[in-house]
């Protein structure tokens, strides 16, 4: 095993790192370019609290390698959706749903939806289950996971309190 | 916002840079409070109610800014949230100028692990008083510093300010005068002078950061700047297994390992990120000497076999003869299974040592113990060590006990550098597991002919937890607890004991209920201690339709009630539609009333109460470690199925405050877990006649216990 040098775009940027071309992409966001956002659960696949977009398309970033990822593709963490102080839809929807407990898997929840909203703007409440089921959250916050989504899929503030 | 170390708070306090209250009644300095808490007790109505006092701090800055410390740590249950909110409104400041200092063992009292749904109660009510008590002596001082009787001045949105004169103001950072201040207890004066119930405000106070991905969890510290390590472990759950060979050299050939080293009964791996410490362990093909043990596990003989009576937990008058005496008598065992708590934080670790100083970062829900395991592992003194909790990316019990700040440390010492812990999910389920215990309980009540209690024995083998049951008003009982060798590791587990226990009460409730023929409702507003819990059960099935529908072929509602410890009080209600032919039970409906006093946060409880309910779904119907030996069958989230989003179904909640007469905070964590276990049992023999004595009830055991039913009654 030998590392090489990885170019990549990631959340609008362009930057490189030296790896071994097996590393998983979780690791390399997380310790080579501080996006610890995306969080390690499982390593396996089964969580989803390391999701990210990929070329909008969602991918658990524990099972990609960086050797499988090209230069022009275009990478984005939960860290590239919003920040504090200017959160995106989702994020603010999260924010006014409580749809966490303890936060560890909000990540990976965010961008799964994001993903999801991409591509179906208006999803039902099945929809979302559907595409949101892969996804783990322990503290069951789901619920309320569920409104949120459902909330900025609506278009508007959820009024049913 | 200035933070304040133990060792310096009294010298500060003399700086008088700020002023602070230490709220306790046993004695002038935190040092100086033993760290078990002081219990007092009092009778309210009918409630023994449990009052604990204990010793926090909170700092008055002069910028007008307050500073909180406890030794409790955020799981996410909620616990910053609803402090910030107490003292933010007790002191009538805005959220943002009140910060919490959280688990950090050099900047924060002991009080106590954060376990057992009591961190609300104790530390948030003790705030909440300590305000009110803050409030007076502000007003007092503002009284001699502006030269007016007290009587002219009141207590405003953060500032004394005149009744009737506006030219007398004093922000409460102007009056902070470098004193401690140190209030009698007096434990029956306490009163809410705004109802925080109807506040429906107040975000979780990590919301921004949680949301963006900024939150800093432990494994988040020093991205880069920090090496990892892991250590060879076994696939098995018992302390008995001894290395025999490892091939340390092909370890130390692993690209990206920095160092190995035999230690204990392991080896020690430190590498230079995660990948490499897990393929360093994986290339010594560790090789383990494990005593022998049959594969087909008897679990409830091996925990019988090692049983002895450790206590009698309660015993009025002769069940015995009792029960001789009954109309109706029913004998019952109830056997649950091993669970895993199963964070999706796994254990994590950073450890540092320098000099003489330890520093650990870690994900625990009780730093101060922590402290002491590494103290002791280390063979050092506790004052050498600084536990630094982290928000914890889910506890549910395992984290209580977790060795990862201890291992850490110990690695950090022996290769001499900072290195950090992350335990593999494997690592979690199997090695390093601390299952939930499974429980045998032998339960045998005498009812009249109308449906009165008058007898009961119950016998719970078990090693966590206390075994109380108080639901039910029985005048002979006796509740027994055997302690045992258990056939694997165990550790605490949202709801612990309480669980286990009232899922065998609750389904033998429906049984008796059965027996002398009386509706499982009716039966149990016959029998209960509390008249409380009467408005709960109503109320649940009242929302679920108990007696306003025709339910459909193979559908069954189901009722469960529960008092968890420190009067908190609940009443589910679940509707399954069982498929007789896949065995599949679909949760149709559950719901929850909890009587369980002043709500602090409703956002965080409302989210926490439903997640509850889904833990108690998720143990019901699916989650189990099934042991094969000395291992488990259990490696990886695949392996041990939780709860997900197409298991939910619509949950309505509903909190109430009927128990005792004031309006205090009493807790909700792990409550409403533990009735929806019985509530989903007593439901599926509603829908298809099938009384699980045994968790959970998956499709296969559905199927194969109709096929038995159906065999007996042909």
């Amino acid at each position: 095993m030998t590392t090489s040098t990885f170019r990549l775009r990631v959340n609008g940027e362009r930057v490189s790192v030296t790896v071994d071309r097996d590393e998983p992409l979780l690791w390399v966001l997380r310790d080579r370019l501080g996006l610890t956002g995306t969080k390690f659960g499982c390593g396996e696949g089964e969580c989803g609290a390391c999701s990210v977009l990929v070329n909008g398309e969602l991918y658990r970033s524990c099972m990609v390698t960086i050797g499988e990822i090209g230069p022009d593709d275009e990478i984005q963490t939960v860290e590239g959706l919003g920040t504090p102080g200017s959160l995106s839809p989702l994020q603010r929807s999260f924010v006014e749903h409580t749809a966490f407990g303890c936060g560890f898997c909000t990540p990976g929840m965010i961008v799964t939806a994001e993903a999801l909203l991409r591509g179906t703007p208006h999803p039902s409440r099945a929809e979302i289950v559907a595409a949101m089921d892969d996804n783990l959250c322990r503290c069951a916050s789901y619920p309320a996971i569920v409104d949120a989504i459902a909330s900025v899929a609506d278009g508007g503030p959820d009024t049913e309190d | 916002m200035s933070r304040l170390s133990r060792r310096s708070f009294l010298e500060l306090l003399g700086a008088s840079t700020a002023w602070a209250v230490t709220y306790s009644c046993a004695g002038p300095e935190p040092d100086a409070v033993p760290p078990v808490a002081t219990a007092v007790t009092e009778e309210v109505g009918k409630a023994q109610l449990f009052y604990v006092d204990y010793t926090d701090w909170l700092l008055i800055h002069p910028d007008g800014s307050v500073t909180a410390h406890t030794g409790r740590t955020e799981l996410g249950q909620g616990l910053a949230t609803v402090l910030n909110k107490l003292i933010s409104q007790g002191l009538q400041i805005p959220p943002e100028k009140v910060e919490l200092v959280l688990g950090d063992t050099d900047l924060c009292p002991d009080d106590g692990p954060t376990t057992g749904s009591a961190a609300t109660r104790i530390v948030g009510w003790g705030y909440w008083r300590a305000c009110d008590r803050i409030r007076a002596h502000l007003v007092e001082r503002a009284a001699v510093v502006l030269g007016v009787p007290a009587e002219q001045l009141e207590y405003r949105d953060g500032e004394v300010v005149g009744r009737d004169r506006s030219d007398l103001r004093l922000g409460i950072g102007e009056l902070v005068d470098g004193k401690v201040h140190l209030p009698t207890a007096d434990f029956v004066e306490a009163y809410v002078s705004s109802n925080p119930y109807t506040d429906r405000g107040a975000a979780n106070v990590n919301a921004e950061a949680i949301v963006t991905g900024t939150l800093r969890y432990t494994g988040d510290l020093f991205p880069g700047e920090v090496a990892y390590a892991s250590w060879l472990l076994p696939e098995y759950h018992t302390q008995l297994t001894r290395l025999q060979s490892a091939d340390l050299d092909a370890v130390a050939r692993q690209p990206g390992v920095r160092h190995v080293q035999r230690s204990w009964n392991t080896a020690i791996v430190v590498a230079d990120s995660y990948t490499a410490v897990e393929r360093g362990c994986a290339a010594a093909k560790a090789r383990w000497k494990v005593p022998e043990r049959a594969r087909e596990l008897d679990v409830e003989g091996e925990i019988r076999a090692g049983a002895e009576l450790k206590r009698l937990v309660e015993e009025h008058g002769d069940p015995e003869r009792a029960l001789e005496r009954s109309r109706v008598v029913l004998s019952e065992t109830y056997v649950t299974q091993y669970a895993s708590q199963a964070p999706i934080e796994t254990e994590t670790a950073v450890a540092e040592v320098v000099g003489d100083a330890v520093t650990v970062w870690a994900s625990t829900q009780a730093p101060f113990q922590s402290r002491t395991r590494v103290a002791k592992q280390l063979r050092v003194p506790e004052a050498t060590i600084h536990i630094i909790s982290m928000p914890v990316g889910g506890g549910f019990g395992v984290k209580a006990g977790t060795k990862a700040p201890q291992v850490a440390a110990e690695i950090a010492r022996a290769a001499g550098q900072r290195v950090k812990v992350v335990y593999s999910r494997d690592r979690q389920f199997n090695s390093e597991a601390r299952y939930k215990e499974a429980v045998v309980a032998d339960i045998r009540s005498g009812v009249t002919a109308d449906g009165k209690l008058v007898a009961r024995t119950l016998d719970l083998y078990q090693d966590e937890g206390n075994g109380s049951t108080d639901t039910y008003a029985i005048p002979d009982v006796r509740t027994r607890l055997f302690r045992t060798t258990m056939p694997a590791r165990h550790g605490t587990m949202r709801g612990t004991s309480f669980v286990q226990t009232c899922f065998a009460v609750e389904s033998h409730t429906d049984m008796l209920a059965e027996a002398v023929g009386l509706d499982p409702v009716a039966f149990r507003k016959k029998n209960l201690v509390f008249d409380a819990f009467a408005p709960l059960l109503d109320a649940c099935a009242e929302r679920i339709g108990y007696t306003s529908r025709v339910l459909p072929d193979g559908h069954g509602i189901g009722f469960a009630i529960c008092d968890h410890g420190g009067r908190q009080l609940g009443a589910v209600a679940a509707e399954v539609a069982v498929d007789r032919a896949t065995g599949v039970i679909r949760v149709v409906r559950l719901e929850g009333a909890f009587d369980i006093g002043l709500v602090i946060s409703l956002n965080t409880l409302t989210a926490n109460t439903k997640g509850a309910m889904i833990w108690g779904l998720g143990f019901a119907l699916f989650e189990e470690v099934h042991l094969d030996g000395h291992r488990a069958d259990v490696h990886s989230l695949s392996d041990y199925r939780i709860p997900r989003f197409s298991d939910v179904p619509p949950i309505e909640i509903s909190f109430h405050d009927n128990l005792v007469a004031k309006p205090i905070p009493r807790g909700c964590g792990e409550l409403p877990t533990v009735p929806t276990i019985g509530a989903l049992a007593n439901a599926v023999y509603a829908a298809v006649g099938l009384r699980f004595h045994t968790l959970p009830m998956t499709p296969e055991r559905v199927v194969a216990a109709l096929r038995e039913l159906k065999k007996g009654e042909s």
